[in-house]
């Protein structure tokens, strides 16, 4: 494309005049080009560690201590698999999720679709409610500091630049390392068990029990979630990203999905530590109370912001793919590069789906935790499916080609990811309807 | 040179042959995708249609399942708990 507009006179190359960055070797272009693609991939995986990531994650260390550690492992290359499959798409057609739906297979399954994302969107629910909680513990009164948070929330977004938006997310993103400090402040004496425990698989003592299933249902159903697959195809979409970027895209998801697992083993480190203490605690913030007498103030503060920023991230990323997905189906302009005015219906929708959580968690004495667990439950049914539809499009050859479309092992390893979940999925919902079908402890 | 300076671009007119130019993407000159919404819908054979027809049943099925799920929890369904 650039090579279409140079013109050569003597050693320099006159062209059209373009916005970029000029370097003198091959490993600096390719480390300025890695650097400018860099985003999505990290986003959508370190927002996928929210408020109800860290609350799962360190109650499974609480309880399990480091025995679970595996299955984080285990996941890792499940989450990338899954991920690279949105940005070959994203790129490829250079349109989000929601709209590849609604176009491929109707009407029906688009509004089905949408409707999904929307009611497990309600997720940010959680967000809200441990950002109240963290507050609280701050002795900030949630009444001043939820709003305020929903109000940057809403600052962040409504810039009319993607590039801001993005390098705000991404410094969130990286704020999270500060959970490696947390996990070495917090860790057990023995490292030998916590290798051994990540790299060989196995069950707790007490073996297969109800909360152990729930457990690790919850940990699926939180380190893969439905709007992932919108957010990041939306995402790449918005970026305009090239097909050129594509290799540097998936070492961005690669990345991401890396520093995400590596965060996650972190939290149930730090939930560990209450298991080596004997501390019963109900929500993160109050296990971070519970810490300071043993592991000090800055652990407790540490504990208390992250709970925050976990929650701020989840929620600008959760909100973000229901607008991106409403402003496709509804054929809104739906950019973050584009100014409020331009855009108006897309930046509504973002903000009332912001609004709407912190105020919910605002009313006094509103069921929570109900609609919690039925959201949850709900995402965790719903996943499998919204993966057919990925896996189905991804061999759709018309849309993308010989060269982007899915290999054989790629299916491979996409049906067996998706008849797992859909095991895991048949799993939750068996307990919901025969609550005592494994032993209670 | 901070990593957010190194990102920064300027207005470039012309390259040495032995320098490389970086575009952001948002900067480049939009790149030409398939034209999905002319492609209709995917063609599929009837055992995938059957097949998608049964997991629309399926998430039907589970959608009202959950939703009973929470409204007993709920207590208004008012069933005694032993």
């Amino acid at each position: 494309m650039l090579e279409e507009t140079i013109v050569a006179t003597g050693t320099d190359i006159e062209m059209a005049a373009v916005r970029g960055r000029i370097v003198r070797s091959k490993w600096a272009r390719n480390a300025l080009t890695f650097l400018v693609v860099f985003g999505p991939g990290l986003i959508v995986m370190e927002a996928d560690n929210d408020a109800g990531a860290v609350s799962t994650y360190v109650q499974a260390g609480a309880q399990y201590g480091t025995k679970l550690l595996w299955l984080l492992l285990l996941l890792l290359p499940v989450t990338y698999f899954i991920q690279e499959m949105v940005v070959r798409l994203g790129i490829a057609t250079g349109k989000g999720h929601a709209t590849m739906i609604y176009q491929r297979f109707g009407k029906w399954w688009g509004l089905f679709s949408l409707i999904d994302l929307q009611l497990v969107n309600f997720l940010t629910l959680t967000e809200f409610a441990a950002i109240a909680l963290a507050l609280g513990h701050m002795n900030i009164a949630p009444k001043v500091g939820v709003p305020v948070a929903a109000a940057g929330l809403m600052f962040m977004v409504l810039t009319g630049s993607y590039r801001r938006w993005e390098h705000i997310t991404v410094f969130l993103c990286l704020l999270d390392t500060a959970w490696l400090f947390i996990a070495f402040k917090l860790r057990p004496a023995n490292w030998g068990g916590v290798f051994h425990d990540t790299f060989v698989a196995g069950l707790p003592a007490g073996g297969v029990t109800t909360s152990l299933v729930f457990l690790m249902v919850a940990i699926v159903g939180t380190t893969i979630a439905p709007w992932q697959l919108f957010f990041q195809q939306s995402c790449v979409a918005d970026k305009r990203l090239r097909f050129a970027d594509l290799k540097w895209s998936r070492l961005d998801t690669f990345l991401g999905a890396v520093f995400t697992i590596v965060v996650a083993g972190c939290m149930m480190i730090a939930g560990n530590a209450a298991n080596v203490h004997g501390l019963a605690f109900s929500d993160p913030a109050q296990l971070a109370r519970d810490l300071q007498p043993f592991a000090g103030e800055a652990v407790r503060s540490g504990l208390l912001l992250l709970m925050i920023n976990a929650a701020v991230l989840g929620t600008t990323a959760i909100s973000l793919s229901s607008a991106w997905a409403y402003g496709e189906v509804k054929g809104w302009p739906h950019s973050l590069e584009m100014p409020v005015s331009k855009a108006k219906g897309f930046y509504a929708t973002y903000v009332v789906c912001v609004a709407l959580a912190a105020a919910i968690v605002l009313i006094p004495g509103a069921p929570l935790q109900l609609i919690i667990i039925g959201v949850q439950v709900l995402a965790g049914i719903m996943l499998p499916s919204a993966i057919i539809f990925l896996q189905l499009l991804l061999n759709d050859k018309q849309v993308l080609g010989e060269e982007y479309v899915n290999k054989p092992w790629n299916n491979w390893v996409n049906w067996t990811i998706i008849i797992v979940l859909f095991i895991l999925s048949l799993i939750l919902a068996a307990q919901v309807v025969v609550p005592n079908l494994f032993p209670a402890s | 040179m901070s990593v957010m300076a190194l990102l920064r671009p300027t207005t470039i007119r012309n390259v040495a042959e032995d320098q490389f130019v970086v575009i952001h993407p948002l900067d480049d000159v939009r790149e030409e995708k398939v034209d999905t919404a002319s492609l209709g819908r995917m063609s599929m054979t009837r055992s995938a249609k059957i097949s998608l027809m049964a997991l629309r049943g399926y998430l039907v099925l589970m959608m009202l399942l959950v939703l009973y799920h929470v409204i007993d929890l709920s207590g208004a369904l008012n069933r005694s708990v032993h």
